[in-house]
C-alpha cells in the first residue's frame, strides 16, 4: 500500500510534548459558532496539525473566506488575513509566492469557492500554487442563513429557492483530481483525529494541497449530521493495496456512486 | 501650423509594419540630433482598419502632437484618402497607388494649398530586391529620409540595431532604404524641415513609451511581484515586465482574470512584498471590491490605471482622462485611500516610486491613473531623475521583540498604526475586512467601531500634509492661464513654448496637479485669485477635475476646454480656442 502520509496516526505527544505546542494557538476570543457545528472540530484540528508540525503562530499564515469558516479567523493564534468572499485562494497564492518561508493555510466554503470563486479553484489547481486549501464543505451557505450552494444534494428545500434543488451537486474533491490536482484528499468534521492526520499531511505536500472536510451544519443541513458521516465514511487507509499515486484508482474511489464517501488521502501526484 | 516643428505620419493599415517603421524613424532622428514626439493611432484589430505612427520633430522640446502634418506616408489607399486632408500647405504625400483616384474635394484640396503627391512603387522594388511584402514599409523609410536629407548613417544604423539579430533580414532592409531613397533622388521637393536646427548633443537621449518607464520606475521601487490581465493600454506593462523578469527576479504573472490579479497583489503586499496589478477602467471596475478590503486591512495595494474612453468596452486603443471619479470613488464605504496622475514618461517612471512609498506609508491604497496617451507614445528623455528613497513604513528590527498584537490597528494621532510583516514577529494579528478592534479581533460594539473608523480617517490628515500642491509652469501672474491634470500638461507647456518663440507672444502660465486626490488646494486658490483668465483642460465631459476642486473650494470655473473623442489634445485645440492663428 502507497500512503500518502494519512494513515500515521497523530500521537498526543506530537502537539503537547514539543517546542510548539497546541496552546499556543489558543485565543481568548470566546468561539460562536452554532452547537454541534463542524468548525469546532476543524478548529481543533487545524492547531493539532500545526503544533505536531512544529509550526510555530509566528511562522503560519492563515487565510480566511466570508462564512462561517473566516469566524474562526479571530479566534486562533498566527498571522491571518479574514477577505472577500470567494478570494481567499488568489490571495494566499500571492502572499505564498511573497513568503516561501511561511507556511500559508487557506480556509473557504463550498459557498465562496465552488460559486463565487470557481475559476480561483481551477487555476490555483492548474498553477500548483504552494499552499493548503481546506474547503468547508457543509452543502449550503450558512452565514447568509441556509441558501443552497453548489454541494447541496438533490431534493433540500433552502431559502431563497421557490423549488428544491434539481441540478446535482459538484464533487469538489473530483473536479480538483480531475483538473490535475497534485495532493487530493478528504475528511470529515466529525473525526479530529483523521482531520489532523490529513491536514498535517497537506501541509507537507509541496504544492496546492487540496483538503475537502465534510462539514456537519446541524442549523440548515440535517440531511448528513456527524452520524450520517461516520456511518457513510470509508478511509482509503482499510483499502488492502491502495495506491495514492494511482490517478485512475483514485478517481474511481473519488466518487461514492451508491457506495461509501472515500476519505484519508486519496492521491499525490508523485 | 506650428513652425519650428516638421511632422512626419506614416499611415496605413494594422499589420503593414507601421509601428516597426516608425520606432526606426523616430530613432534615427533623434540620434540626427533632433528632438521627437511619436503619437501612434491604432485600431482594436489585428490586421486592417486604419493605423498611424505620427513623428513630430523639433529643435526644442516637444510632448504633444499636431493635428496636421509636413509629410504623409500611405501604405494602403485608405490610409491616403483620410491622412490628404491633415496635410499643411506645401506637404508632401507618398503613397503607392499607381492610379490614385481623388475625389474632386481631394483634388482642389490638392491643387489650393499646393500638396506634392509622390507615387512610389514599393511593392515593386521589394519584389525586385527579393524581399516579402511587409518590406514595403522599409522602402517607404528610405523615400522619407531622402526627403528629410538626413545624413544616411542615421537610418542606416538604426536598421541594424532593430534588426541585429536577423542579419539576412538587415541585409534587404538596408537595401531596401537605399532603393527607396533612390527613387526620390530627383524628386525636387520642396519641405521646410531644414529650417530645424539639429543639436548634436540630443543624440545621447533615449526614447521610451509611458508604460516602459512606468515599468522602469515600478522595479526601482523595489516592486518584487507584478500581477496582470491583458487590457489595453495597460497590458505592455505586464510584456515590458515579462521581457525583463530573468534580469529582476520579478514574480510577473498573468492572472486569470482582474479580481485575481487584484487579490493576488494584495496577498504578496501583506506577506510582506511590494507588489501592483495594472489595467483600464473595465478591469478596474472589477478591482474595486479589493481596493475597499484594503482601505478596511489598511493594507498598502498599489494599482495602475490606464484610462481610455468609456463606457464599457468603449474605445480600447483611444484615450481619455474619464476616470478620475472612478478612482477616487472607487471600492464601498468610506476609507482614505490616495490617487496620483501620472502626465508623461518621467512622471510616470517617478510616481510610481512616489505611489508605492506613500501606499506604505500610510497603508491605503494608491491609485495611479495614466491614459493611452502616455502609455503608448513614444517621449523623447534626456535622462531619468534620481530614484526616491524607497521608505517601507514598517516597525524596525529592534521594535519587533516588543510588539503585541494590538499594536497593529492601535489607535494613534496620525491614524497610522505600526505595521510588521508576517514572520517578523510572535506578534500575530489578524487583518480584518470585518470591523476589528486593535488586534483585529472582530467587534460590533458602537464605541470601539467608532475609535478604529476615527483612526483610520485621521489618516486623511497626515496624507494631505504629505501630499504635494500642484505644479506651476511660467510666471505667477499671466493673461491666459491654465488648470491640468495628467497628459493635457504636455500639449499645454508645447502651445506655450511655441507662443513664447513667435510675434504672437502670450504670456501664459499652467498649475498642474499629480497628487490629486486628496486634492491641495492653497497653491491653486492663489492662482485663481491671482490670475483672471482661467482654463480648465480636460479630456472628459463632466471636468471632473474641475468638480473636484470646486467640490473643495468653492471655486467655479467660467472656462473649460473639455474634450472626450478619444483623441488627445493637439496643439492647435488649444490655439483653436484661444483664436490664435
Amino acid at each position: 500500500m502507497n500512503d500518502c502520509g494519512g494513515c500515521q496516526p497523530t500521537q498526543l505527544d506530537d502537539f503537547l510534548g514539543g517546542k510548539v505546542k497546541v496552546n499556543d494557538y489558543f485565543s481568548d476570543n470566546p468561539l460562536n459558532w452554532c452547537t454541534g457545528c463542524g468548525n469546532y472540530g476543524i478548529l481543533a484540528a487545524i492547531k493539532r496539525a500545526l503544533a505536531s508540525e512544529q509550526i510555530s503562530p509566528q511562522n503560519t499564515l492563515l487565510c480566511y473566506d466570508i462564512g462561517c469558516n473566516g469566524n474562526m479567523s479571530d479566534k486562533i493564534q498566527g498571522y491571518r488575513h479574514h477577505g472577500l468572499h470567494g478570494r481567499v485562494l488568489p490571495f494566499a497564492a500571492g502572499a505564498s509566492l511573497a513568503n516561501p518561508n511561511i507556511k500559508v493555510i487557506a480556509s473557504g466554503g463550498d459557498g465562496g469557492t465552488l460559486s463565487e470563486g470557481m475559476s480561483h479553484l481551477v487555476n490555483s489547481v492548474r498553477n500548483d500554487y504552494n499552499f493548503t486549501f481546506l474547503l468547508h464543505n457543509n452543502s449550503n451557505y450558512a452565514l447568509t442563513r441556509g441558501q443552497a450552494s453548489a454541494t447541496t444534494r438533490v431534493g433540500q428545500k433552502m431559502s431563497g429557492r421557490s423549488e428544491p434543488v434539481s441540478i446535482p451537486p459538484v464533487n469538489p474533491s473530483e473536479l480538483v483530481l480531475s483538473l490535475g490536482g497534485t495532493f487530493v484528499a478528504r475528511t470529515f468534521s466529525g473525526d479530529v483525529k483523521h482531520m489532523t492526520d490529513t491536514i498535517r499531511a497537506a501541509l507537507k505536500h509541496q504544492g496546492f494541497a487540496f483538503v475537502e472536510i465534510l462539514q456537519s451544519c446541524p442549523t440548515y443541513n440535517k440531511a448528513t449530521p456527524h452520524t450520517w458521516y461516520q456511518e457513510n465514511v470509508m478511509d482509503v487507509c482499510d483499502i488492502k493495496n491502495y495506491d495514492c499515486t494511482n490517478y485512475v484508482q483514485a478517481m474511481k474511489v473519488v466518487d461514492p456512486m451508491e457506495e461509501k464517501i472515500a476519505i484519508g488521502v486519496l492521491y499525490v501526484k508523485k | 501650423m506650428l513652425s519650428n516643428r516638421f511632422i512626419v505620419k506614416i499611415g496605413g493599415e494594422s499589420g503593414q509594419g507601421i509601428d516597426s517603421a516608425g520606432r526606426i524613424l523616430a530613432d534615427s532622428i533623434k540620434n540626427a540630433g533632433y528632438k521627437v514626439f511619436g503619437y501612434r493611432e491604432y485600431p482594436s484589430i489585428i490586421k486592417g482598419g486604419h493605423a498611424s505612427y505620427q513623428i513630430d520633430i523639433s529643435d526644442h522640446e516637444i510632448n504633444s502632437s499636431s493635428r496636421n502634418c509636413d509629410m504623409v506616408v500611405g501604405l494602403s489607399r485608405l490610409s491616403i484618402h483620410k491622412y490628404l486632408f491633415d496635410l499643411n500647405k506645401g506637404g508632401i504625400l507618398i503613397h503607392q497607388i499607381e492610379e490614385l483616384d481623388l475625389t474632386k474635394e481631394e483634388q482642389d484640396f490638392v491643387k489650393k494649398n499646393g500638396v506634392q503627391l509622390v507615387y512610389l512603387n514599393a511593392l515593386e522594388i521589394v519584389q525586385e530586391i527579393g524581399g516579402s511584402r511587409i518590406l514595403v514599409n522599409i522602402v517607404l523609410l528610405g523615400a522619407i529620409w531622402e526627403v528629410l536629407k538626413l545624413p544616411k548613417k542615421y537610418i542606416e544604423d538604426a536598421i541594424k540595431v532593430e534588426f541585429a539579430d536577423k542579419p539576412d533580414l538587415m541585409k534587404l532592409d538596408l537595401i531596401a532604404i537605399h532603393e527607396g531613397a533612390n527613387r526620390l533622388k530627383n524628386a525636387n521637393l520642396e519641405t521646410c524641415f531644414n529650417d530645424t536646427k539639429p543639436e548634436k548633443s540630443w543624440a545621447q537621449s533615449f526614447l521610451t513609451d509611458g508604460n516602459e518607464s512606468l515599468a522602469k520606475g515600478a522595479v526601482l521601487a523595489g516592486a518584487r511581484a507584478f500581477y496582470g490581465y491583458p487590457m489595453t493600454p495597460a497590458t505592455s506593462i505586464l510584456t515590458y515586465l515579462a521581457d525583463w523578469q530573468k534580469e529582476t527576479g520579478m514574480i510577473v504573472k498573468q492572472a486569470e482574470d482582474e479580481i485575481t490579479a487584484a487579490q493576488m497583489t494584495t496577498g504578496s503586499s501583506f506577506a510582506g512584498i511590494r507588489a501592483f496589478t495594472a489595467t483600464s477602467g473595465g478591469g478596474f471596475d472589477l478591482m474595486t471590491e479589493t481596493v475597499s478590503l484594503n482601505g478596511m486591512t489598511e493594507t498598502p495595494f498599489v494599482c495602475v490605471l490606464g484610462q481610455r474612453p468609456g463606457p464599457s468596452t468603449g474605445l480600447p486603443t483611444w484615450t481619455a482622462q474619464s476616470d478620475l471619479n472612478l478612482a477616487i470613488y472607487s471600492g464601498h464605504g468610506e476609507y482614505p485611500k490616495i490617487v496620483l496622475a501620472a502626465s508623461d514618461a518621467v512622471s510616470a517612471y517617478q510616481l510610481m516610486q512616489r505611489g508605492f512609498n506613500l501606499a506604505d506609508k500610510f497603508q491605503v491604497p494608491v491609485i495611479i491613473l495614466t491614459d493611452k496617451q502616455i502609455a503608448e507614445s513614444v517621449f523623447n528623455v534626456v535622462h531619468y531623475p534620481k530614484p526616491l528613497q524607497i521608505e517601507r513604513g514598517l516597525v524596525d528590527a529592534k521594535g519587533l521583540n516588543k510588539l503585541a498584537p494590538e499594536d497593529r490597528y492601535k489607535t494613534t494621532t496620525s491614524g497610522v498604526s505600526p505595521r510588521w510583516l508576517p514572520g517578523q514577529s510572535p506578534a500575530t494579528f489578524v487583518a480584518n475586512s470585518d470591523e476589528h478592534g486593535p488586534d483585529g479581533s472582530v467587534t460590533e460594539e458602537a464605541e470601539e467601531v467608532l475609535e478604529i473608523f476615527e483612526k483610520r480617517m485621521r489618516k486623511l490628515k497626515s496624507i494631505e500634509k504629505e501630499l504635494k500642491e500642484p505644479d506651476l509652469y511660467g510666471q505667477e501672474v499671466a493673461d491666459i492661464s491654465f488648470v491640468a491634470w495628467g497628459s493635457t500638461k504636455n500639449t499645454i507647456l508645447d502651445v506655450m513654448s511655441y507662443l513664447h518663440t513667435k510675434k504672437l507672444y502670450r504670456k501664459m502660465n499652467l498649475l498642474h496637479f499629480e497628487e490629486i486626490y486628496p486634492v491641495k488646494t492653497q497653491k491653486f486658490l492663489d492662482f485663481v485669485k491671482k490670475n483672471k483668465h482661467v482654463i480648465l483642460v480636460e479630456g472628459n465631459y463632466f471636468g471632473q477635475f474641475g468638480a473636484l476642486l470646486k467640490q473643495k473650494t468653492g471655486y467655479d470655473f467660467k472656462e473649460k476646454l473639455l474634450k472626450y473623442n478619444g483623441r488627445p489634445f493637439f496643439a492647435e485645440d488649444i490655439l483653436d480656442y484661444l483664436k490664435i492663428k
